[in-house]
């Protein structure tokens, strides 16, 4: 029934799109396949640039750790210093989580707010080349922030997008492409930048922060490739609406922040396991090119791609591992499996000399597995209408996490060494992994939501949804269903945050009903909404 | 013929040596004694000095001989019984034609010596900063035509510093100091120190290099009584908490099949720092060349044509910088340092604040695990008894 529904609204917007192409195109003449909206060819298009509008900023985003030697050697820093580069991309986005959302909908507009944050995210790179240009270290900081304030916005401008554009069982694949291009842009920097260094400062004459600047205006050129598919973008988004008249894309996300309150124990558990987990591998991989050259002889080469062996396991292994969990459900024990699993990763890496490429393979697979474990439990653990607000805080506090760990990672660093270092993120892990057991033992006693199979969860859902569509169906819509029906579903919101965290979105879900309704808000304006109440399992 | 051979630390060692160190505390002490010029009536010998520090343990006794002589060189002898002497008969001492006429009485009772001369200082011209020093030599400088200034002693330390005719300023510095008790040095590299053991420093300040681009390079020649020190091992540790991002300590040692529990020891970590006061960020890694016998020591060194009558020589290179390394004129600075000891060489092993953490973060979780299995199974336990029958 499901996919009957479905392919009845996908084969009515492209009858409608037809219809509306002819009517552009002047009676008798339709519009070629390629320009035309409603039409796959032109949404793969489209998909393409989506695709490279967030390349630019996971390309750059890891620029300082695949030139950490030049950097510090050219800048004269040290490794607290440097690690600042990192700490201040993180800053913004504490307070920005929050507003990204607010700000698309309401103030921008989905493509003039694409436009605009590729826009920060180009003129911090170039802020931040410039930096190391004139060798001074603060313009680089500033281009830090502003390339962060662009950065993490632009991916949910991203998201946006794609939900607007795609629908079903498409959306699935347009994500996994969305994440892997993300990927591919960080392994692609983590192995190229070197080899851009040396060539650039060969040219140059000398190494110093002449060449390092050049280079990094070199890699400043994938974002403004970013921003021409910015552009592209809101360009057809917008000839699209005309012709399809549809609206302008919502992230339909709003935040109280008063919902904290009402936050259950077992989400505030959620945000420690994802604080403590994600300090101890975005700031190790910053820091893990000259850890694998000092303490395991790597050449310079060598240790970039064993930095980069995290993202690139990452791409293939998440749809693989997203479908896995959400086949099988019990959500809190392969977030346990996966913390597990990291901790022995930076133990060995600590403790052994054996080869890196183990632990760090191992160290891909936990964080995709984890990313497809942990994101979606929010979802069950707290209501439709704070879903917004639980997301918003748990990126803020990540981010923020992220920041004074980086900071604290480079100091410890520069006054006790690697082994002291590895032994502090293991400890990190050890703050999650309590979460995780305390976790499971709340969750047991409390009834074992959290950890059911899928089976049982879709049993629930059944039985859930055939009460609320009777329920629905008997009453007129009521004030607090308004609240829910503005809102994006869960479905799409564990998406959205699933593919920005590097997780694969479940393959499998149960789709039904479309609600068309048409709300009167304020005199002569009127609030459209159509979408799917969509689940997972 | 030197081998290399590349052992690993187990960590279960380390564990146990770490918690061994840190519940034994302080273990073992000597009495320091230092004389300078002994048997020398002031004012001071025309040319060179003689350091000599007597550490006294129980048992034995280690006599630490640091002379300006013609080359430096720093010589220890072991001997067994607590009331060993030195003995200098300073005309022929001077002449540094005499063999013998420096001894430590009584000789029936010397275990071992061993002794490390700094022999030449070596530049070249890395051109294509490549830090393969095997052609573009500048002339080498000889340290045994420095003009050496007098010791300058600061309680067991003694700082010794001089310049080639051709140095225009700057000079090049080595500083003894001895010890009495285990420890650790407060600046970098941070090596650990047993009461066996001495630490001299090395570094060259100042002077104006031949070319931009020129690197340094120093001759060790290591001289040995019966155990001559002929090979250099690499030991890898996964401990790097004293000095960060170095993961090796190299020790040069007899050969195998005449190591015993007593015989001497060089130690250094292929580490030098650009800075006097360094950070971790001026550390420039520092390579060795492997040992090879030579035959000139007692030419070079008025002390071990003293005490020497036929030594058996073996030389090394160290080299400081890497290609891609800052050259020697970014800061006109290097230092280098190695111990010199008798026994085991010391060996790092975790601080307690590591083993805390860890102790901490992986029994906490497993606390816990436990702790809410005993609660689930209590609450089980309850539930079923809770049932009540119908009938």
């Amino acid at each position: 029934m499901a996919d009957y529904e479905e392919r009845q609204s996908l084969l009515g917007d492209e009858d409608k799109g037809r219809q509306a192409a002819e009517a552009a195109g002047g009676p008798g003449r339709p519009l070629p396949a390629i320009c035309d909206p409603g039409h796959l060819l032109h949404r793969i298009v489209v998909l393409v640039f989506m695709c490279f509008l967030g390349f630019g900023s996971y390309f750059c985003y890891d620029n300082p750790a695949a030139l950490q030697t030049q950097v510090i050697q050219d800048l004269d820093l040290n490794t607290a210093k440097f690690m600042q580069l990192y700490a201040w991309y993180s800053w913004p986005n504490v307070v920005l989580c929050f507003f990204g959302g607010f700000l698309l909908d309401r103030v921008f507009g989905i493509r003039l707010g694409t436009i605009i944050f590729s826009l920060f995210v180009c003129v911090g790179q170039v802020i931040f080349a410039t930096g190391a240009l004139v060798n001074r270290f603060w313009l680089m900081e500033v281009g830090r922030f502003v390339f962060g304030i662009g950065g993490e916005s632009l991916a949910v401008a991203q998201n946006t997008y794609a939900v607007n554009w795609f629908k079903g069982k498409e959306l699935n694949l347009v994500f996994g492409l969305q994440l892997s291009m993300a990927r591919i842009g960080s392994t692609v920097n983590m192995n190229i930048m070197g080899w851009v260094y040396s060539k650039v400062a060969a040219l140059v004459g000398t190494p110093g922060h002449t060449a390092l600047g050049a280079s990094l205006m070199i890699a400043g050129v994938t974002c403004l490739f970013s921003l021409t598919c910015a552009l592209v973008l809101g360009f057809l988004d917008k000839r699209a609406e005309k012709i399809l008249n549809k609206e302008q894309g919502k992230t339909g996300e709003v935040i109280k922040l008063t919902d904290v309150k009402d936050f259950p124990f077992t989400l505030w558990l959620i945000f420690f396991i994802c604080v403590g987990y994600y300090v101890a591998i975005f700031p190790f991989i910053g820091l893990g090119q000259v850890f694998f050259i000092e303490k395991f002889n790597f050449s310079p080469a060598e240790a970039r791609a064993v930095n980069s062996i995290v993202y690139i396991i990452s791409a293939p292994a998440s749809p693989v591992l997203g479908f896995m969990v959400d086949r099988t459900g019990k959500n809190v024990i392969w977030v346990m499996v996966a913390v597990i699993t990291t901790l022995a990763a930076h133990m060995m890496l600590a403790f052994t000399f054996w080869n890196p490429w183990i632990a760090m393979s191992l160290l891909g697979v936990s964080y995709s597995l984890l990313a497809c474990a942990l994101w979606p439990m929010v979802a069950f653990v707290v209501p439709e209408h704070q879903l917004g607000t639980a997301y918003g805080f748990m990126q803020s506090i990540q981010n923020l996490g992220l920041a004074l760990i980086a900071m604290a990672a480079g100091a410890i660093l520069d006054t006790r060494g690697y082994l002291f270092l590895e032994v502090f993120f293991c400890v990190c892990i050890c703050v999650a992994l309590i979460a995780v057991v305390m976790l499971y033992f709340v969750d047991y006693l409390k009834g074992g939501d959290l950890n059911m199979s899928a089976a049982d969860r879709a049993k629930l859902l059944k039985e859930s949804t055939s009460d609320a569509e009777i329920k629905r169906r008997s009453s007129r819509v009521s004030e607090g269903e308004l609240a829910r029906l503005a809102h994006m579903s869960a479905f799409g919101l564990r998406n959205r945050y699933l593919s920005r965290l590097g997780a694969q979105v479940c393959t499998h879900h149960l789709c039904f009903d479309s609600i068309q309704t048409e709300i009167p808000l304020f005199p002569n304006s009127v609030f459209k909404t159509s979408h799917w109440q969509c689940i997972c399992f | 013929m030197a081998a290399v051979r590349i052992c690993g630390a187990s960590l279960f060692c380390l564990i146990l040596v770490s918690t061994q160190s840190v519940l034994r505390g302080d273990s073992f002490r000597r009495k320091l004694s230092v004389e300078l010029n002994p048997g020398w009536p002031s004012p001071l010998p025309p040319v060179g000095d003689l350091l000599h520090v007597r550490a006294v343990g129980d048992n034995d006794t280690l006599h630490f001989l640091f002379c300006s002589l013609g080359a430096p060189t720093l010589l220890l002898v072991h001997t067994n019984s607590s009331s060993s002497t030195l003995e200098v008969d300073w005309t022929q001492f001077l002449t540094r034609k005499v063999s013998g006429s420096l001894r430590v009485e009584p000789e029936s009772s010397i275990l071992q010596s061993n002794a490390i001369v700094f022999s030449r200082l070596l530049e070249y011209d890395d051109v294509n900063n490549t830090a393969n020093p095997t052609s573009d030599f500048f002339p080498p400088y000889d340290l045994r035509d420095f003009t050496w200034a007098r010791l300058n002693l600061s309680g067991a330390s003694a700082l010794l510093c001089g310049a080639a005719a051709t140095f225009a300023n700057g000079s090049l510095c080595l500083k003894l100091t001895v010890f009495d008790s285990e420890g650790r040095d407060q600046i970098l590299p941070r090596l650990l120190h047993s009461a066996n053991s001495s630490q001299v420093e090395v570094w060259l300040d100042g002077v104006l290099p031949q070319a931009t681009r020129s690197r340094f390079l120093l001759e060790l020649q290591a001289v040995g009584g019966a155990y001559p020190l002929s090979r250099v091992e690499v030991q890898r540790s996964i401990d790097d908490e004293f000095t960060p991002s170095i993961f090796k300590v190299l020790q040069w040692l007899p050969p195998l099949n005449r190591t015993y529990g007593g015989s001497g020891f060089l130690q250094w970590k292929p580490v030098s720092y650009r800075q006097f006061s360094p950070v971790v960020e001026d550390g420039t890694p520092a390579q060795h060349s492997p040992p090879r016998p030579q035959s000139c020591a007692e030419e070079s060194s008025g002390l071990i044509r003293a005490f020497y009558a036929e030594p058996e020589t073996f030389g090394l290179n160290v080299s400081f910088g890497l290609a891609g390394e800052p050259f020697y004129n970014s800061t006109r600075f290097f230092s280098w340092t190695v111990l010199l000891g008798v026994g085991l060489p010391p060996m790092d092993s975790f601080s307690p604040a590591v083993l805390i953490m860890m102790a901490v973060g992986l029994g906490t979780p497993m606390i816990l695990l436990l702790l809410g299995g005993v609660c689930v199974c209590i609450r089980k336990r309850a539930s079923a008894s809770s049932y009540e029958p119908i009938n």
